[in-house]
């Protein structure tokens, strides 16, 4: 549905994006995470055709991006994640203006996310709105517009807990509609709960790519604590498909794959006091890019 | 074409307020320039002697140049000339251009607009319409105060809304120059404040040395009145002369406008739109 490749923008000599080369799928919810200037933001523009790439290509649904923006734009409903709304028109007259700008189709289903989702008050005039009430209007319009693609920015930046749930239900509910989601954001356990797959950029690059079904099903973390250092394995077996990602003193923090019903058995033959088994979560995956003790040097070669 | 309406419509919402402002500043000011003229025609009157009338006339051709016809309507036009109605007039066509794609980046309200299915040539030419159909408010606001002060000011010889059209020509002609170099600006920019600057700096150093050029007592400099987008605006003469003069004035002017404007919808059409943050 949306691919890229070697993907590149560059402002003088700065890269705001390096290479991209990504596939996102029909029907799918995709997660871009990475902290400010990661390229996240830019890698949306390219793909609306807002700016030109330096090199590389990005296309939708077989368009490119930049020489056929006006093709791509009517298949994609976008919500920018620095939000400016006109403060002059009430809420409703922001959701037609928006809807007419599309052909004027979709301004009903709008108003109604807007009104009795979101709880939008769609009189008043948006220069009295909070910042989180804006985002619940563009919200509104951006979940209503009859396309295949939404690109969302952000889009829980400004929202309290509850209505960040709504978002999230409603992000679940286009997916149900086999509608493709791009889910930019910050907060790890939302794009967790929702994306099928996440993109981890750093410095306008793509670092990883992480199919989240499979991360949920397969990986899972045990923490141990052996009898001592001596007793803490050199090495693990290869078909356990167990590796350490931490070792502190006679704690080992591990990675495992395999069978949960050979890993017991292992652990029965190992010198173990303690043993915890956990799920993993986004944010050690996330951490191993850009956590406290991450250098550049790390990824120069990348 | 729904789209187009939907633009220019959110377009003149957001600026009905600076119209109606600058359309009843027109108005008034259009309405004061007959009423000088009904004081000014009684008080000639009134004087007889040869050296009164010949320094009457010399003041009249200092306001409104050779072309002088010593008509009511001349007379009128001459205040068109003055850079009050001048700046009341050009705020518009500036305004408009620096607000059309700088102003909108950089409130960021452009990615909302843009990420819709609308082409970069449908949004400006949408800003463009606005801009003309303000632009003839204003033209109508300046004809009405005119014709609407003449029967509370009669002159001598009231110009007809007809008689109007050559030198409003000239002048929407001069507007549409200011927004032509002032959009241009607007096209490659980030901030709104820039091209307003350029659009009032280009218009005013123009104004400033099309007087200068006149000035009898300065022959040498005249050479400088054909750097000056003042040169091709002559109120009075389109007015007792129009024709070919007021033609060649009009081609220039909107010669520079459709420069500008044209060279806007390339810059426009293949630059980057950053996002304002």
């Amino acid at each position: 549905m949306i691919s890229t490749e070697r993907l590149t923008k560059r402002y003088g000599a700065n890269h705001a994006l390096r290479d991209l080369t990504l596939e996102v799928r029909p029907g799918e919810v995709f997660g871009l995470l990475g902290p400010n200037g990661s390229g996240k933001t830019t890698t949306i523009r390219l793909l609306l055709g807002m700016i030109k790439p330096t090199s590389g290509k990005a296309s939708v649904a077989g368009r490119d991006c930049w020489k056929e923006s006006l093709a791509v734009r009517e298949r994609v409903s976008y919500l920018p994640g620095e939000l400016r709304l006109y403060g002059h028109m009430t809420g409703y007259a922001f959701l037609k203006f928006l809807s007419d700008l599309r052909g004027g189709a979709s301004i009903d289903r709008a108003a109604a996310i807007a009104d009795r989702v979101l709880k939008v008050e769609l009189t008043r005039k948006i220069r009295t709105f909070s910042t989180g009430m804006k985002q619940k209007l563009a919200l509104s319009q951006a979940f209503a517009d009859p396309v295949d693609i939404l690109i969302l920015d952000e889009p829980t930046s400004a929202l309290d807990p509850s209505a960040r749930d709504v978002v999230l239900d409603l992000v679940k509910a286009a997916r149900a509609d086999r509608q493709t989601v791009v889910f930019s954001g910050h907060v790890l356990p939302e794009v967790e709960a929702v994306a099928d797959r996440v993109a981890i950029m750093r410095k306008g690059r793509l670092m990883h790519l992480e199919d989240m079904h499979e991360r949920r099903s397969n990986l899972r973390l045990v923490l141990v604590r052996f009898a001592g250092l001596e007793a803490v394995p050199r090495d693990y077996p290869e078909h356990l498909e167990l590796a350490p990602r931490d070792l502190n003193g006679e704690v080992a923090l591990l990675e495992h794959r395999g069978s949960p019903v050979e890993l017991f058995a292992w652990l029965a033959d190992q010198r173990v006091v303690d043993v915890a088994i956990g799920t993993d979560d986004l944010k050690s995956l996330y951490d191993r890019f850009h956590g406290p003790n991450v250098t550049d040097d790390e990824f120069e070669d990348q | 074409m729904g789209v187009f309406f939907a633009l220019v419509r959110k377009q003149l919402g957001e600026t009905r307020w600076p119209l109606v402002v600058l359309a009843a500043s027109l108005f008034a000011m259009s309405w004061l320039t007959v009423f000088v003229t009904c004081r000014m025609e009684r008080r000639f009157k009134k004087e007889t002697d040869v050296a009164a009338v010949m320094r009457n006339r010399a003041f009249l051709r200092g306001m409104g140049g050779g072309s002088m016809d010593y008509s009511s309507g001349s007379i009128e036009l001459a205040f068109w000339n003055h850079p009050f109605l001048i700046i009341a007039i050009v705020i518009w066509p500036i305004g408009r251009a620096s607000a059309a794609i700088a102003g909108e980046i950089e409130r960021g309200t452009i990615d909302l607009v843009l990420s819709r299915p609308i082409s970069r040539t449908t949004y400006l030419g949408s800003q463009i319409a606005v801009m003309l159909i303000g632009l003839l408010i204003l033209a109508l606001a300046l004809v009405a105060g005119n014709l609407a002060s003449t029967i509370y000011n009669p002159v001598e010889k009231p110009p007809g809304a007809f008689q109007l059209i050559d030198p409003l020509a000239n002048l929407i002609a001069l507007c549409l120059c200011c927004y032509g170099f002032t959009v241009f600006v607007s096209a490659i920019d980030i901030v709104r404040w820039r091209a307003n600057l350029f659009g009032a700096f280009v218009t005013l150093a123009s104004y400033v040395i099309h007087v200068v050029a006149n000035i009898p007592s300065l022959e040498n400099v005249k050479f400088l009145d054909h750097f000056s987008i003042f040169k091709a605006y002559d109120p009075v003469g389109a007015f007792a002369e129009g024709g070919p003069k007021l033609a060649f004035n009009v081609e220039i002017l909107l010669a520079i406008a459709a420069v500008g404007i044209v060279a806007s919808f390339v810059a426009f059409r293949y630059r980057d739109v950053p996002s304002n943050s």
